[in-house]
């Protein structure tokens, strides 16, 4: 650092032996009340460019900090994007939907191809959806399309002009009296912002599948040839889609466009120590400066845990247990309801290798949906806790599975890379699909004999129908009680 | 010597020129002071957007177990709570009964289960920093099937600390797990369908699936700004769009 030479001198009280200019005039036998003349005026010459060199520092900080700021609003933009999507169709507001569109954005529905322009794109979410291109927003009587927008992994370039996000889209739809069906897709999105909007630019829409009510997903058939919708047979897209794929029973992992293996999605400032700052009025502002860097910080790294835990999700989906468990610290722990506890990261992924091999086998299908963070940062940034919530669709070899529980994590701020120093998933409730999990309750699996558990389950309880309050990391945002006492 | 203090001399002057050249002025401090807390107070925004979710997200985990003090505690101390169509209850000794009379006593009973997922939600911290509103979504899967509701929640930050000011959450759909939505829906609550009896009647009446109702967004579409338009008169009925 250029900074305080006469400071430090002064403070040490030491000044007059050091500065090569004061040393000149003191080898020439220069009467010391000179010497401390010069020096001072030099000295505060010093103070001055100091001061100018610390005022420049500073003003380049906040500016870096507005960028990062704009960083983070940008996710939280984007997330509001999507989700307002979701609301929109849900109701019939294919327009409103369409308007979150660029004016040249597109859509791409499954295998069916890509629709151009806003005007084509709430045409197609009219048609899937069951609206009307003659009046106004709305569906008819009895028409269910409530598709919900979850678990988002936002990444923004670097330039702050352009960003991606993978979204899970969850389906409740059907017709009164006529049908129920299970819809699973996952969105890949490109947004842009325009003139200091975002928009999404391309929605790559991936259906998984949509399975009726009864029998549920398990019951599907495997796809022999076209699967194109009835949607895009009526009315035909505007260019081919960029992938053809099979749905599910198949496994078919969509492409993660927002860069697999860009770290940038789960990285916050790596942790860092304030130094003292002088007791002047620019050193209280280059206080106030650190520690709105550190709340920003600590506002980043909510957002990377959020990314970190929905690519998690995403990985388990496909049966990627080498990616999953390298978002794990080198230390890390890993216990799933009665698993025990597995340590590190090879062993975490021979752990998550007992849910079926490395990339699945067609017809199993392994869907964690991420869902009610509750994220609380380490007041230094170097360490989080978190609540999560997961929705469990399975099936292995034709059976479908219902499962819902509850994680309580921990992560560490790795140089800056947030990662898992703990996942523990407290298992609720297994549930058989199509008896239902209150008829026909599935309990849990014991610890593992042919990859045991370097530990045994912290916490020995039983799945539903019994039910127990699982422990909280935090008290009562409210009244900040603790949340045991009932 | 009268060079050397000559010397002495142009340096002292070109000292104290150089030093009211560049040490900042206290206009220059204020104005970077100014920049800061600008910064700062867009930073407390992002901050608000995560501790508003967790308040709605701390909700849901509470019903799940029945734990309705920790539930009420969420609450100013006069905020309101309507859910469904059983009417408005008002301040937080009455979302307690609403919770405890309503749903069932305190506590997890063994193989009754009421998960209420949360989440979907949207967030807008208001421009007084003190007001905020989100648009969430609850998905139910209980011991008797399945419910979708929205929410439309109101918050308000007193002394630091973010708490629900009002908790409107209406019903889109709950059926049983036989048949799902497709043949085996339940309608709305009423303010008689169960005690305790609320404070006011129903803000507004209005059918669940398989009829239409649209919650009103509390933002304005977030590309064009414009508020929402109103769904079509037909719309819920059999003749929309024909």
């Amino acid at each position: 650092m250029l900074a305080y030479p006469c400071r430090v001198r002064y403070d040490a009280g030491a000044w007059d032996d050091s500065t090569g200019v004061a040393m000149i005039f003191r080898s020439k036998a220069m009467p010391l009340v000179l010497s401390v003349c010069i020096g001072l005026a030099l000295c505060g010459n010093g103070f001055a460019k100091d001061d100018a060199a610390r005022l420049a520092a500073l003003k380049a900080r906040v500016k870096a900090m507005a960028d990062e700021t704009s960083y983070v609003e940008a996710i939280t933009k984007i997330q509001r994007l999507g989700r307002a999507f979701g609301y929109y169709t849900d109701k019939g507001y294919f327009g409103e939907a369409a308007d979150l569109f660029i004016d040249d954005g597109t859509f791409q529905w499954g295998v069916d191809g890509v629709y151009k322009g806003k005007a084509r794109i709430r045409e197609l979410l009219t048609r899937h959806g069951g609206g009307s291109m003659k009046e106004g927003p709305g569906l008819p009587f009895g028409r269910l399309n409530l598709r919900m927008q979850l678990q988002p992994v936002v990444t923004v370039a670097a330039d702050g002009n352009t960003a991606h996000a993978r979204w899970r889209e969850w389906g409740l739809l059907g017709e009164y009296k006529k049908s129920a069906t299970w819809g699973d897709a996952i969105a890949e999105d490109d947004y842009v912002k325009q003139n200091g909007v975002w928009k999404i630019a391309a929605r790559r829409y991936y259906l998984n599948f949509e399975a009726p009510y009864q029998g549920g997903w398990a019951a599907l058939k495997p796809v022999t040839g076209e699967w194109q919708s009835a949607v895009a047979k009526d009315f035909p897209p505007d260019a081919p889609a960029s992938k053809q794929y099979a749905p599910f029973p198949a496994v078919f992992v969509p492409p993660y466009d927002y860069a697999d293996g860009n770290l940038r999605a789960i990285r916050s400032r790596a942790p860092f120590d304030a130094p003292k700052r002088p007791d002047d009025s620019l050193g209280k502002l280059e206080a106030l400066a650190d520690a709105k860097e550190l709340q920003l910080a600590r506002t980043e790294s909510v957002r990377a845990i959020e990314n970190l835990q929905a690519m998690y999700g995403y990985y388990i989906d496909k049966g990627q247990w080498k990616k999953a468990a390298s978002l794990f610290s080198r230390a890390g722990t890993y216990e799933f309801g009665q698993s025990g506890v597995y340590i590190g990261n090879a062993h975490i992924e021979r752990a998550l290798s007992l849910m079926g091999p490395e990339g699945l086998e067609q017809g199993q299908l392994n869907n964690y949906v991420m869902v009610q963070p509750i994220i609380h940062i380490s007041p230094d940034n170097r360490s989080a806790k978190a609540r999560w919530r997961s929705d469990v669709q399975l099936s292995r070899a034709g059976k479908g599975r219902w499962g819902g529980g509850v994680y309580e994590n921990e992560y560490v701020n790795d140089k800056g890379t947030w990662k898992f120093s703990k996942l523990h998933y407290y298992v609720t409730f297994w549930g058989d699909y199509d008896k239902g999990w209150a008829a026909a309750p599935i309990p849990m699996d014991p610890p593992s004999t042919s990859i045991p558990p370097d530990q045994p389950p912290t916490v020995v309880y039983q799945s539903f129908p019994k039910l127990q309050i699982v422990p909280y990391h935090y008290v009562n945002p409210v009244s900040g009680r603790p949340n045991a006492g009932e | 010597m009268s060079y050397m203090k000559s010397l002495a001399g142009a340096l002292v002057m070109l000292g104290s020129w150089a030093a009211q050249a560049s040490a900042p002025s206290a206009a220059d401090l204020q104005a970077l002071e100014k920049d800061l807390n600008a910064v700062g107070d867009r930073i407390t925004r992002l901050q608000d957007l995560t501790e508003v979710e967790i308040v709605q997200h701390a909700y849901g985990y509470y019903v799940d177990k029945a734990q309705w003090r920790s539930l009420a505690d969420l609450f100013a101390d006069d905020a309101t709570l309507e859910i469904g169509g059983k009417g408005i209850f008002l301040g937080k000794k009455r979302v307690f009964e609403y919770m405890n009379t309503g749903l069932g006593p305190i506590g997890p009973r063994d193989g009754l289960l009421i998960d209420h997922q949360q989440f979907q939600c949207l967030p807008t911290i208001h421009e007084d920093g003190v007001t905020a509103e989100t648009r969430c979504i609850a998905f139910v899967m209980s011991s008797g099937g399945w419910g979708h509701n929205y929410y439309e929640d109101d918050f308000v930050k007193e002394n630091g600390v973010w708490k629900f000011k009002k908790l409107h959450g209406p019903f889109n759909m709950y059926a049983g797990y036989k048949l799902g939505w497709q043949d085996n829906v339940i309608v709305n609550t009423y303010p008689e369908k169960f005690p305790p009896w609320p404070d006011l009647p129903p803000s507004i009446i209005y059918l669940t699936f398989p009829s239409y109702y649209i919650e009103p967004f509390h933002y304005a579409n977030p590309v064009t700004g414009k508020p929402m338009p109103a769904p079509s008169p037909r719309a819920g009925g059999e003749a929309f769009g024909r």
